[in-house]
This record gives C-alpha cells, sequence and structure tokens, in this order.
C-alpha cells in the first residue's frame, strides 16, 4: 500500500531506464532523509502524474524527503488521515476541508491546489446532451453522494430549483450512463469522455466551474502542527512535486506508458485512458504562476463559490507564504 | 451406477441454466448487455489474466486471516457461553452488536483507524464471528441430553460433557457454520478493500474497473471472488457431509427438557445480565475508542454520540435528518425480512422434497452470495430500476442464504425413524412435513430469524447506499462525504440498537412459541 522510495523501487525504475545517471545521488541521500507521508485521494491514476515522477526521478530524494506515498478509495477521507497523524499531508476537496475548519475547528490550512479549476462537470451523451444548467431540467443525473452539495449549488448560482432535477446516487460505473438509464452523471471531464468512448458512444461535458461554481480541486492540505514543525519539508515536498508536474506537462503521453508496470500496475485501467486523462487535466492543473499557485482572486473566487452553499470560508484558511519560497 | 446418475440430474440441469446464460448474455437480451455471456466473461478472464494474481493473493491473505481469527473467537466463545450459561446473556448485546454492525459504516473508520491489512481482516472476521458463534452454541445445546446425563450418572463434570458428548454432536452444526462464514470473510476483506485506497485486492480492482464500463470485468472479478469463497464453501460442505452421518441421533429423545435452565438464578441476577448485556457494547465501543488513541474530531463515544444528537448546535437538523431517514428505511426493511425469510423457508422445504433442484440451485445461490455487490448493483440497477424493488431483491440476497443453510441443517437433522414412523402410517410426503419435520425444525426456524433481522437492516441500507439514494444508507454515505463524523457513528449506532431490538423481539415470541412445543431455544 505504501510506496516508499526504497532501494528496489529505485532499481527498478532504473532499469526501466528513467534518468539512470541522476538517480544514485538521489537515492543515497534518501537514506538520511526524513520520512513524510502523503495520501493522495483516490487510487493511483494520472491524476497524481506528478508525484509518481517526482518519486521515480528521486526529486523528492533531492529535497531531504523519504517520501511514502499512500493511494485512497471512497471510504478514504483525506482530512482524517492527517487527524490521526498517519499522513502529513493529503489533497482534498475544499469544500469539506473547508466545512470541516469553520464548522468543526478542524485546524487545517491550505497551502496549494493541483487543480486550478476542479475538473468535475456534467457528463452527458451526445445523442443526449447536455450542454448547460438549463438543460438538466426534468432529467435524471447521478451524483456521488459526496459531490450532491457542489452540483445543488451549480443549480442554484444558474436559477434553478433542484427539485427540478432527479438526483440519484452515482456508483462510478459509466454503464447507466451508456445504457441510458440516467441522462447524466457527476464525474471527472477529465476520465469519463474516454470510457464512453471506448464503448462506441460519444460524449459532452461541461465543468462546473465554467458555470459559477469557481472552486479548486486537490487542494494540498495540512495540519496547524505539521505547517510548523516541518515547514522545511513541505517547501520542498512543493518544490519537488511542482517539477514532477512540469516535466509531466512537457508531453503529457510520455509518461503514464513508462508506468504500466509499475504505478499503474493492476489498476484495471488501461494506459490509453492514463493518457487521455494526462492530456485532458493539464489546462486544469497549470498556472501562470507555477503550479499549485494561490492566487489572490482565485482564492475569493473558491470561497465565494462556498459561499453559495453556506461553506464560510475566509482567507485565514490559506497560507501561500510557503509557495513563495519555493 | 445409482452414484453417477445422482450426480448426472443437477449437472444437466447446471449445464442447462449455463447455456440459457450464455445465449442470453451474446444476445445482449439482459438490460442491454450489461450481463455478458459466460463465454466473454471467460474471455476476460483470460486477457486479464496477468493482473489477477497479486489481487487474489491479497485478498486470499486478508479472508483467510480473518476467517481463522473470527472462527476461533466463533467456536472459543461458544463454548464458553455453553459452559457458563450465565455468560451468553451478558454478552447478548454484545454479540448482536458485532453481528449487526453495518460493514459499510465500520470500513471507513476501521480504515482510518488501523494500517495495512488489518482493517480488511478485521471485517472478514467480523462477518465470520457470529454466524459460527450461534452455530456453536446450537449445536451444542442441541446434543442428546441422554448420553449427556449417562455420564453424569458415571460422576462425569460439565467439561467432560462437553468433550464426549456436546462436540460431537456440534460439530455438524459448527461445519455449517464455517460454510457460511466462508463466503461473508471474502466479502467482508473486499468490501474493505474496495473502500480502504490500498493498491492490492480484488476490492480494489474492482474499484479500477467499475470506471471502464466493462461488464466482462466486473463479472470476471464476481466469478474470481465466488470461486474463492465457493471452494471454502465445498470444503466445509464436505466435512460436513461426512460427519453428519456418525453424530445423528438414531432414535428420538422423548424427554422434555427442563425449563431453559434458568432454575438456579435469582431475579436479581438475572437483572443485572440484563444490564451488563445493554451496557458492555457501549463499553467495547468506549475502550476501542480509549485503546487506538483515534483523535476526538473523528471518534465519536457513545456521550459523545449523544451530545452531537441532543446537545449540539447541529442537533435539531440531524435528528429531523434521522427520523426522515428512519421513516424511509424500516417499513421496507420489515417486508425485505418476511420476503427473505420465506424465500428460504421454502427453498429447505423443497430441498427435502426435490434434492436434485437443490443442488442445481446452490451455486447460483451461493454467486448471489460471494458476487460482491458493488459489482452487481449496475446490472440490478439497469434490470429493476432505483425503486422498492430493487431495494427488496437486494435484501432478500443478503437475507437468505444463511437463513436457508440453518434451516436446511435442522431439517436434516430430523431423526429418520421419526420420520419413517410417519411414513408407516401411510402420511404422504407433503403430510410427513406438515407433522413432523416442520415442527421439529422450529428451534431452527427461529434461530434463522433471528441471524436474518440484521441482515436485512443492511441488506437495505446497501441497496440505498448504492442505488435509491433514500433513507439511513444514503445519510451514512452523505455524512461520510460531509465528514460528518457525529451523524457517521449515529446512523451506526442506531442501526445496530434497531437491530438488538428486533432481535430481542423473535427471542420473546421464541421463548413462548418453543416453551409450548416442549423444545429448548437454539440459542
Amino acid at each position: 500500500m505504501d510506496m516508499k522510495l526504497s532501494r528496489r523501487r529505485f532499481l527498478g525504475a532504473a532499469a526501466a531506464g528513467a534518468a539512470a545517471s541522476a538517480m544514485p545521488f538521489g537515492s543515497f541521500r534518501a537514506m538520511a532523509a526524513s520520512p513524510f507521508a502523503m495520501q493522495a485521494s483516490w487510487i493511483n491514476d494520472a491524476e497524481f502524474a506528478g508525484y509518481f515522477l517526482g518519486i521515480d526521478k528521486g526529486y523528492y530524494a533531492e529535497e531531504g524527503l523519504d517520501l511514502s506515498y499512500a493511494s485512497g478509495g471512497p471510504d478514504v477521507i483525506p482530512e482524517s488521515t492527517i487527524i490521526t497523524g498517519r499522513a502529513d499531508l493529503t489533497l482534498t476537496t475544499p469544500d469539506t476541508t473547508i466545512k470541516a475548519i469553520s464548522e468543526q475547528g478542524a485546524p487545517f490550512k491550505i497551502i496549494g491546489t493541483q487543480y486550478q479549476k476542479n475538473p468535475i462537470g456534467i457528463v452527458s451523451l451526445k445523442s443526449n446532451p447536455i450542454n448547460k444548467p438549463e438543460d438538466l431540467v426534468g432529467k435524471t443525473l447521478a451524483v456521488p453522494p459526496v459531490n450532491v452539495i457542489s452540483v445543488e449549488a451549480m443549480l442554484k448560482l444558474n436559477g434553478i430549483d433542484k427539485a427540478d432535477v432527479n438526483i440519484v446516487p452515482y456508483a462510478y460505473d459509466p454503464t447507466p450512463l451508456i445504457k441510458g438509464e440516467i441522462d447524466a452523471s457527476l464525474d471527472f471531464t477529465t476520465n469519463v469522455p474516454f470510457t464512453i468512448s471506448q464503448q462506441g458512444a460519444e460524449a459532452t461535458s461541461f465543468l462546473l466551474y465554467d458555470f459559477g461554481f469557481t472552486i479548486f480541486n486537490d487542494t494540498v492540505v495540512v495540519t496547524e502542527e505539521t505547517l510548523k514543525t516541518k515547514r522545511k519539508e513541505l517547501v520542498g515536498w512543493l518544490r519537488a512535486s511542482r517539477r514532477g508536474w512540469e516535466e509531466n506537462f512537457v508531453d503529457p503521453t510520455v509518461w503514464p506508458p513508462k508506468w504500466a508496470d509499475s504505478w499503474f500496475n493492476g489498476t484495471g485501467r488501461t494506459i490509453e485512458n492514463e493518457i487521455y486523462f494526462n492530456k485532458a487535466q493539464q489546462p486544469l492543473v497549470e498556472s501562470p504562476n507555477g503550479i499549485f499557485s494561490l492566487a489572490e482572486d482565485d482564492i475569493e473566487a473558491c470561497l465565494s463559490a462556498l459561499g453559495q452553499i453556506g461553506i464560510n470560508g475566509n482567507r485565514d484558511m490559506f497560507d501561500t507564504t510557503l509557495l513563495e519560497e519555493i | 451406477m445409482a452414484g453417477s446418475k445422482q450426480w448426472a440430474v443437477p449437472l444437466r440441469n447446471i449445464a442447462i441454466l449455463l447455456l440459457i446464460w450464455e445465449v442470453v448474455g451474446r444476445l445482449d437480451l439482459i438490460a442491454d448487455g450489461a450481463l455478458p455471456g459466460i463465454s466473454e466473461i471467460l474471455i476476460g478472464l483470460w486477457n486479464d489474466r496477468s493482473d489477477y494474481p497479486l489481487h487474489v493473493w491479497e485478498t486470499l491473505k486478508a479472508s483467510g486471516l480473518g476467517f481463522v481469527i473470527g472462527n476461533l473467537l466463533g467456536v472459543v466463545a461458544g463454548v464458553f457461553f455453553v459452559l457458563i450459561p450465565m455468560s451468553l446473556r451478558v454478552f447478548r448485546g454484545l454479540n448482536i452488536a458485532i453481528f449487526a454492525l453495518p460493514p459499510i459504516a465500520i470500513a471507513p473508520i476501521l480504515s482510518l483507524t488501523l494500517s495495512g491489512l488489518t482493517p480488511r481482516v478485521v471485517l472478514a472476521a467480523l462477518g465470520c464471528y457470529f454466524v459460527t458463534m450461534t452455530a456453536t452454541v446450537i449445536g451444542l445445546s442441541q446434543s442428546d441430553s441422554r448420553a449427556a446425563d449417562l455420564i453424569r450418572v458415571y460422576g462425569g463434570g460439565n467439561w467432560l460433557i462437553m468433550r464426549m458428548v456436546q462436540f460431537r454432536s456440534a460439530l455438524p452444526s459448527i461445519l455449517s457454520g464455517l460454510r457460511v462464514a466462508a463466503p461473508n470473510a471474502v466479502l467482508g476483506a473486499i468490501l474493505a478493500e474496495f473502500g480502504g485506497g490500498g493498491r492490492w485486492g480484488l476490492g480494489a480492482y474492482l474499484l479500477g474497473s467499475l470506471g471502464r464500463a466493462e461488464p466482462e470485468r466486473l463479472w470476471g472479478i464476481g466469478v474470481v471472488a465466488t470461486l474463492i469463497a465457493g471452494l471454502a464453501y465445498g470444503v466445509f460442505a464436505l466435512m460436513s457431509h461426512r460427519f453428519v452421518g456418525a453424530s445423528r441421533a438414531v432414535t428420538m429423545n422423548m424427554s422434555v427438557p427442563e425449563k431453559a435452565g434458568d432454575g438456579s438464578s435469582s431475579p436479581v441476577s438475572s437483572l443485572l445480565a440484563g444490564a451488563m448485556a445493554v451496557l458492555l457494547p457501549f463499553l467495547f465501543w468506549w475502550a476501542f475508542i480509549r485503546l487506538l488513541e483515534v483523535p476526538a474530531m473523528i471518534s465519536k463515544t457513545p456521550i459523545g454520540v449523544v451530545e452531537y444528537l441532543f446537545f449540539s448546535p447541529a442537533a435539531q437538523s440531524a435528528q429531523e435528518r434521522l427520523i426522515a431517514a428512519l421513516w424511509e428505511t424500516l417499513p421496507i426493511t420489515g417486508v425485505g425480512l418476511v420476503c427473505g425469510l420465506s424465500f428460504a423457508f421454502a427453498l429447505a422445504i423443497s430441498s427435502r422434497l426435490f434434492p436434485g433442484f437443490l443442488r442445481a440451485f446452490m451455486p447460483v445461490a451461493l454467486v448471489t452470495q460471494t458476487m460482491p455487490l458493488v459489482a452487481l448493483t449496475p446490472l440490478l440497477v439497469l434490470l429493476l430500476g432505483r425503486g422498492t424493488s430493487l431495494t427488496l431483491w437486494v435484501t432478500i440476497s443478503v437475507t437468505f442464504f444463511p437463513a436457508f443453510v440453518i434451516l436446511a441443517q435442522g431439517i436434516s437433522m430430523v431423526p429418520r425413524a421419526t420420520r419413517e414412523l410417519a411414513m408407516a402410517y401411510g402420511a404422504s410426503a407433503w403430510q410427513e412435513l406438515r407433522i413432523i419435520t416442520v415442527p421439529a425444525s422450529m428451534p431452527y426456524l427461529f434461530a434463522a430469524t433471528r441471524l436474518t433481522v440484521p441482515r436485512a437492516l443492511l441488506g437495505v441500507m446497501i441497496a440505498e447506499w448504492l442505488a435509491t439514494g433514500k433513507g439511513l444508507g444514503n445519510l451514512l454515505n452523505q455524512s461520510r462525504g460531509y465528514m460528518d463524523y457525529g451523524m457517521i457513528w449515529t446512523v451506526a449506532a442506531l442501526s445496530v440498537i434497531l437491530a438488538v431490538v428486533f432481535y430481542q423481539l423473535v427471542v420473546v415470541v421464541e421463548r413462548r412459541v418453543l416453551q409450548r412445543m416442549g423444545m429448548s431455544t437454539a440459542e
């Protein structure tokens, strides 16, 4: 479950021909490196490409970090792992994080964001297209229960009564959409359209972000305690991760195939799917101010969108000073 | 010759079933192709063959370890409860609570508080403990009192009776418990893998595969899970088959058992036991949290839940959501319970009347037990929609199998001499059933009902969670997403309390009926 930057892993990466010359120093330093654990928000897919690349190429080791990486799943509430101390840093959805801070007094700080624009959106078939929120009226929309409030917010922002849309649970399986049992589903627009095309149908989608629900996603979250005691490590993690993501996006088709027998081994997904994902997410991750950046007006947009659904955050929940130290 | 013929009929039936499946699947007749043909599933399995070994190994490790631990605890606890009858009453609340814990509610809590393989092992073990413990207690307490009397006459004590009489007579019952426990362990492990975020295990593979819209893959994983569970089931079925002949009474015991063995306990001590039974689950709950040192924000003690539900700022909204959810969940649970039980009873009876049908049906029944519901749901939704019928089907599918196994066991334990007596007087097969077999298996019917009550609630919650988006199941899932830990613990605790209350109701009816019939409670 944990993927440590061990000697074996290093050898495997080297054998794959990945940056053979730069590695020995990285792995040498890793032996004296401080342990650092990150909890991802989902199973291994292209969503986390930047981190896989950083680990394989020894970027974290160069920052003095012995990074252990834990993948996520539907029962893993990322924030919980940093409360229990099982991880130092995690990737979250900002709505749950900010709700937890404001309502339960959770000691979290957001120190960066992987997605400038949240990739979740409404996916439908071209044969029964839903191109804007108004098209949802009278239709059946499958939504993971976690995201119901986000969808309701988007509907409200567009003047639609949520009672006019039939919202049913979404179980991560696009079959009901392809078979026409539902009209649309809420999912990562970077991912599902590929699956649908594999099944011989064509998908269309729009981002909630583009219809007023302007929030980040995979926000980088730590506890205030970690922020105090491991600041150096956090800055190192941000720097190494940014390097990983930048290199990944030089050509998003290059890296996924290299991970067929390592990170993506046995996930049940195809490499073509990961390549599609990696290409589709590039414009959502990249930012003129550098990957992970938290621009003031973007923070404001995120907070005001969340305010629409009764989640009242403020600027203090973000700490942008670590990004400045990269 | 007769032996080979005995196997030919069920084999033929299975072959016919598989053929129908293949044709229906190939022609995409069911739910527009959501049910693939057998050959398509096999081709998919072959194409994915390099993926499976590591996933299967991981699932085997977790479920095997959980199976051993859960059953060991179950048998030891069962023996302990029979040797010290008072302890059974003290532990009753805890036992039922363990059985009724909704796995979907504790999976996130387990993967939060424990690391690595442990959440999977715990969930698998929890699926085994209650079934095996109950089977052990039933088996031990249903032993022939004449043999026990004989040992007592010769000066033997409780332990000797246990060793020489009760253990032997309990063996088939324990084995039938293990039979049910085997698929439970596999399903528990897979459920924890599905949610827990590990890389390996059939559950993790299932999660990655769900997004692909390829039914062949989902069914392939289901088939592999079924094979694992089926093999384990088969081993214990075979053992039980061999042992049952050696331990069944040749003639029937005509003496009426003494009244529930309660003569010795005073009203005060029985009241005390009752109070302990209620308190113990809460004590364990509290100790679990204290021992693991989970931060208070995530883990709620019983007091924390009361605070959340009645005194927190969110109390009123929490109560409203909870009551609305209960109102959606409870009625359908009652209906599902009756349906599942009737189905199991009809099946157990027909297993006596048409043994061939049973042997053909068994593999199909086993598939419904081991096919992970997360994989089956897309198909069920496409077939049945997202309404009441879906909830009922899911509920029946999680309830009927354990009830059926217990009932069939009870029916097979009826002494042959008694049945032959009825036959000798010219009774038809139906009359014999009505006069002998059905009344004789009453203790097992009640045991099955008790076993089914919490599962019915679980079945409804699973359907709500995966498909209908209503009731307690959905509330639980939504709370998980909102990090509403107070609600997560509240729903889990409430579902357990409800299951215990229903269970207790069955026990009251059971005592009255069995006493009147001169039988002992199969507790």
